[in-house]
């Protein structure tokens, strides 16, 4: 019934303008507190930590007055893809000759070892994706860009097109939500000629010959729209960072200091225990 | 001082003074990806003035959006010279104060703005510029207060209207501080009340003293300018005040041109009425002319009103429509409620309202694209309430073509493109190609001339109709069309009107929304207005742009023709109700002009 809102529970990228205690922090403290904590998902050794993260970020979704069930419904579409990774984890994973298998076929088989491994990679995926969402409620894509910006100038001294890399950013993260209406305008579109979006028939290979004409319109759309706004931004003026000022400079105040030393500790516990 | 601008429009009474914008000799050609070169603009020679108004107009592909590229050295030429306030475009080091002294507005208002909010969008030239903050704060305040978007400055721009869009975009070119200001077809997708706003914001910019450069596919925006350039395969034309250019139809037809609505008309009663003036280009001219003529108060005849056909039952019919985007999370957003709506067979219907206020939800239900999630929707014998309902069935009886259809061509050959809904159908082999044959002769377009041409080579009219052909190639009995027209030159507009209207007399029900009440006008015989998600207007054509004080305040307008009435009838007159053709407003004003017989 609702097969074209591609992004109805896609919430990676969906700013939510709560007005919370996280919400009104400087974005340079979100944006490193949301990376410190990404980055200890990715190391964390042990489920123990996995799920301290867990419990972090369920706290940070209500302190960022979140709809908790909402952000729980962002993971459904990954699902499959997670699962089936842990599958190939599970089955495929590396064996090591002092565990007995407990199930072997060919290259597959399943040790107790690798069941672990695989509730811990969903566990990781989980909370990555959580975790994803939780920085795109809390930190618009504007303050995301300042942010970069202010934490990254520091590289043009030695030479590096920061502005440059920013801007790149910026302007796909604008772009994103874009492409994604003109899918689904295009797939309604090639629906109304007889393609099967839409009507949960058709095989795989049959879903894959129709991706054609789908995605050569959006394809070009998307060059058009990239070169409109190259024209609309050199007409403005834009010629790289140089000589480029800023009309709302970034405040670092002591609340911002205190949220980052918290992220690093906690950062640190989900990395540790 | 705009007195000594209209009587010399090209200034060329004071050679020593430099323009603020000269073209001198200017040839440009686009490269072509075989090494090529395919020309757009030849030997042009322009010179504006600082505080003129000028529209620039011609077909597509006469050189208007290269001229006006040309206009802030976002294109150089390959010979010749074009001079910005003294400053030559071809010297990279002063780009950075031409892109200042001149703005730009383009015509898709989602793609000029870069920043995800309002005030940070319209800081960005300013910023670029390297202002201190408190400057850029205060020129943005002003910017963001001259466009009147003020309250709207910390929302995301993607949640805003078409015609607020752009004017964050105006805003962001003014926040810079130019002297001139182009606009490249900067109305073509906006609503009535978004092109309104923007024309009047053109019309006050000028009087505070700006340069304004207006390119538009409307004459009647032209109309606002005190001198036209009309481009024609990359050369200049005519130039000159639009009341001379217009006075010549015949040369603008064959320039791919038209008058603009209202002179149109005049044109058409003057045929009838030779005792009109000519040179009558505006509704109220047109109506104080008309005013002027001996005239009696007409014994009104017995006003024949219709009876509303009972035509059994409907072919289309809503109930009770309800529809929410994004239903079940926080982002959730109202977009039909109550919506009743009946469609008779081989009607043609007219769905009318601003942007946003649901047209193409509820065109998007009439084929099942989407399916109700309150009230009842009916399309022939299927019930789209019901989920057991083969969507693919009702997708065949109704086409839809969404607005413009030909971002969504996807293959080489025309003929294939055109092709891949019957085939898809199970159509092989000779009834394919008579299909498709048929598909494309009902467009216009010869099967032979055109079934291996490249899509990509096609001019924007004939990729329309490409478009067009893919859905009628499906042999649809309903054809839904959104927007048909917009952002089509004038010939091609035409054409396509009339392709629509053989479509109506083959008994093809259409349902169409537009914002051109004109095309509303010529094609329709009902309409519905939607307003906020509601419908809140059903009824004849005529009645309901009779209404022309209530469909204002919508963010509508009317026809020209009911314009004239509405305007006739202040003045006094006496004329029946239901006038929406010529035809009909001939004969009226034929029993009421005395001197006539």
């Amino acid at each position: 019934m609702h097969d074209f809102e591609f992004l109805r529970f896609v919430n990676i990228g969906q700013y939510l303008p709560t007005g919370s205690v996280i919400h009104r922090l400087d974005a340079r403290a979100r944006l490193l507190a949301g990376f410190l904590l990404l980055v200890a998902i990715t190391a964390a050794p042990h489920w123990t930590g996995l799920v301290i993260a867990l419990g972090v970020l369920l706290v940070g979704l209500v302190v960022a007055r979140i709809p908790v069930g909402y952000a729980l419904k962002g993971l459904l579409p990954p699902l499959p893809f997670i699962v089936f990774l842990a599958v190939l984890q599970v089955l495929f994973g590396p064996r090591s000759a002092a565990v007995t298998p407990l199930w072997a076929w060919g290259p597959a088989s399943i040790s107790t070892v690798s069941l672990l491994n695989g509730a811990l990679l969903v566990l990781r995926f989980v909370a990555l994706i959580l975790a994803l969402s939780w920085l795109s409620f809390c930190i618009s894509t504007t303050e995301i860009v300042r942010a970069l910006d202010a934490l990254l100038a520091p590289l043009t001294k030695i030479g590096l097109p920061t502005h440059a890399f920013v801007l790149m950013v910026q302007v796909t993260l604008r772009f994103l939500p874009l492409l994604a209406l003109e899918a689904e305008r295009i797939a309604k579109s090639q629906a109304s000629r007889g393609a099967e979006w839409g009507t949960g028939r058709g095989g795989l290979l049959r879903r894959a010959r129709q991706a054609l004409p789908l995605l050569v319109p959006l394809f070009l759309t998307g060059l058009q729209r990239a070169e409109n706004l190259a024209l609309a931004m050199q007409a403005r003026g834009y010629q790289g960072g140089k000589g480029r000022t800023t009309m709302t400079p970034l405040e670092f105040r002591l609340a911002d200091a205190a949220a980052l030393a918290l992220a690093v500790m906690l950062a640190i516990v989900v990395i540790c225990v | 001082m705009q007195d000594n601008l209209q009587a010399f429009p090209t200034g060329s009474i004071y050679p020593l003074q430099t323009s603020l914008i000269e073209f001198t000799n200017v040839t440009y050609a686009y490269p072509l990806p075989n090494g090529g070169r395919i020309a757009a603009l030849r030997d042009v020679s322009l010179r504006i003035e600082a505080g003129e108004y000028v529209a620039i107009v011609g077909a597509n592909g006469s050189g208007k959006s290269t001229l006006a590229r040309h206009l802030n050295a976002l294109l150089v030429p390959d010979s010749g010279r074009v001079t910005v306030a003294g400053l030559d475009t071809r010297d990279q080091a002063q780009h950075a104060t031409i892109h200042r002294t001149v703005g730009m507005v383009f015509q898709r208002p989602e793609d000029q703005i870069v920043a995800s909010l309002v005030e940070e969008d319209v800081a960005f030239g300013a910023e670029n510029m390297g202002l201190p903050s408190a400057e850029i704060r205060a020129r943005v305040d002003e910017a963001l207060a001259t466009v009147g978007m003020a309250d709207m400055r910390l929302r995301p721009p993607h949640q805003l209207s078409a015609g607020q869009q752009q004017r964050v975009a105006l805003a962001g070119v003014l926040a810079m501080r130019p002297r001139c200001i182009v606009f490249d077809e900067a109305t073509a997708m906006l609503d009535p009340a978004g092109r309104r706003a923007v024309r009047e914001m053109m019309v006050n910019l000028h009087r505070a003293g700006l340069t304004i450069i207006a390119i538009t596919h409307f004459m009647e925006e032209v109309l606002d300018a005190q001198r036209v350039v009309v481009l024609e395969r990359g050369r200049v034309a005519l130039d000159g005040s639009p009341e001379a250019v217009f006075a010549d139809p015949d040369t603008l037809r064959t320039l791919g041109l038209d008058l603009p609505p209202a002179a149109s008309l005049a044109r058409t009663l003057r045929q009838r009425f030779p005792v009109l003036p000519t040179g009558l280009l505006t509704v109220p001219a047109l109506v104080e002319a008309l005013d002027a003529l001996p005239h009696h108060a007409a014994d009104l005849p017995v006003t024949q009103v219709e009876p509303v056909p009972v035509v059994g039952t409907p072919l289309i019919e809503v109930r009770d429509l309800g529809h929410t985007y994004m239903l079940g999370t926080p982002l959730a957003q109202r977009s039909l409620e109550g919506v009743r709506l009946s469609i008779a067979e081989g009607a043609a219907h007219g769905l009318l309202g601003a942007t946003g206020s649901g047209k193409s939800t509820l065109m998007q239900h009439l084929n099942g694209l989407l399916r109700p999630q309150e009230g009842t929707v009916r399309v022939g014998e299927y019930a789209l309430h019901d989920l057991q309902t083969d969507v693919r069935a009702v997708r065949r009886m109704v086409g839809l073509v969404f607005q413009l259809p030909e971002t969504q061509i996807f293959e080489q050959y025309v003929g294939d493109e055109i092709a891949y809904g019957p085939r898809l159908q199970g159509l092989l082999g000779d009834s394919l190609r008579q299909r498709v044959r048929w598909a494309m002769e009902l467009v216009g377009m010869g099967f032979n001339a055109f079934k291996d041409r490249f899509t990509f080579a096609l001019s924007g009219g004939e990729k329309r109709k490409v478009a067009l052909a893919s859905i009628l190639a499906l042999r649809p009995s309903v054809l839904l069309l959104d927007e048909p027209t917009a952002g089509l030159d004038p010939a091609s507009h035409r054409e396509l009107l009339a392709h629509l209207c053989k479509l109506k007399e083959t008994g093809m029900t259409l349902v169409l929304s537009s914002h051109q009440m004109e095309d509303v006008a010529a094609l329709t015989d009902h309409v519905t207005v939607l307003d906020g998600g509601h419908s809140i207007l059903n009824g004849r054509v005529t009645e309901v742009f009779a209404q022309g004080e209530r469909l204002r305040a919508l963010g509508l307008s009317t026809p020209v023709i009911t314009q004239v009435v509405e305007g006739l009838r202040e003045r006094g007159w006496v004329l029946p109700p239901g006038l929406v053709s010529s035809t009909a407003l001939i004969e009226a004003l034929s029993r009421t002009l005395s001197s006539t017989d």
